[in-house]
């Protein structure tokens, strides 16, 4: 019950952040296997889905601080991304495509602490409220680290924009 | 500086979160400065590939290995359970100790004086050995002799020689 209610988002969510299909799967196992063995620690009045992706949150973050991710290079945007999304093909601009590849790969230009609520909250659409409660941070802190990755984001855009205007 | 200001307002002025002056000030700003107006664009865009990225369905390779993790834990408890039981402690900490004499002799930096040391103290002890089995034996030796003696004198012993002197062989 759990795989089948919770698996495609905390996948979802350690492919966006770690940007490699194995390396997300790996994770999602590990993840799986840290909420067995503290499932006995879950506070019934707590919401579980906030719960499990504060448990995900922490074990890709402190991967991350491991392995340094940010070195390797994420996979291909249209690797397995482009298949799965259903409102790609022709009818979908190729502007709208390209705009989606610089940002997959501008997340490697990102914190992971900037990465993740970024993550939660323009990809997922996740509340301010859920987001501080997941990374367990003041809601300001939020706020600013999602303009923040905005910006770079927004910047990055603008510097890949101008690379091909110029050639 | 004001641009930088500016900046920090961008993302609550898309998100409708700013007060009505702080959004009149954005916007008398973004009249002027060519360089924001493309950033809060260019965030916009941002913004609206985000909220339409694709998600990825689970494989089922993934999907049959998250259903055998129960399964795996449960070998992993039994394996942690058995070794951690009470009953073993006694013979954890005997190996914990056994383990630290071991380490300190393997990484000890002087370990041939202490190879010599050890040697010199099992050949003074098998040195002990040898002379107490010498001693052993020569007081096996003496018992011996004394048995025998004590065999001769009770045999020449009065009583127990019976009448031999009153019925004299014919």
């Amino acid at each position: 019950m759990l795989v089948n209610a919770y698996s495609k988002k905390v996948f979802n969510l350690a492919y966006q952040f770690a940007g490699s299909y194995e390396e997300a799967e790996d994770l999602t196992q590990d993840i799986f296997f840290k909420l067995h063995s503290s499932i006995e620690k879950y506070d019934f009045e707590k919401n579980f889905s906030a719960w499990l992706l504060t448990l995900a949150r922490n074990h890709l973050i402190d991967q991350y601080r491991k392995t340094k991710w940010e070195k390797k290079s994420r996979d291909e945007f249209n690797e397995h991304l482009l298949s799965a999304d259903s409102r790609s093909g022709p009818e979908e601009s190729v502007m709208i495509q390209e705009s989606k590849k610089i940002v997959w790969e501008g997340f490697n230009h990102l914190s992971s602490e900037i990465r993740m609520a970024i993550i939660l909250r323009d990809i997922q659409g996740k509340k301010y409220e859920e987001i501080a409660e997941i990374m367990d941070l003041p809601l300001g802190t939020i706020k600013s680290r999602v303009n923040r990755g905005r910006l770079q984001l927004a910047k990055i855009f603008k510097e890949k924009r101008e690379k091909v205007n110029g050639m | 500086m004001e641009c930088e200001r500016i900046e920090e307002l961008l993302s609550p002025y898309l998100e409708d979160e700013l007060t009505q002056e702080e959004r009149q000030t954005v916007d008398n700003h973004l009249r002027t400065c060519a360089d924001c107006a493309e950033l809060l664009s260019l965030m916009r865009e941002t913004r609206e590939s985000l909220s339409s990225f694709p998600e990825v369905e689970v494989s089922e390779g993934l999907t049959e290995k998250l259903y055998e993790l129960p399964q795996k834990r449960r070998k992993f408890r039994f394996v942690s359970d058995f070794l951690l039981r009470p009953s073993f402690q006694p013979i954890m900490a005997a190996a914990t100790i056994l383990l630290i004499f071991v380490s300190f002799y393997v990484f000890h930096p002087e370990r041939s004086t202490i190879n010599r040391s050890i040697e010199s103290h099992l050949k003074i002890g098998f040195s002990k050995v040898e002379k107490l089995y010498a001693e052993a034996e020569s007081i096996t030796h003496a018992v011996g002799e004394y048995k025998d003696t004590l065999l001769v004198s009770i045999k020449n012993f009065k009583p127990f020689r019976g009448n031999e002197d009153e019925h004299p062989k014919t």
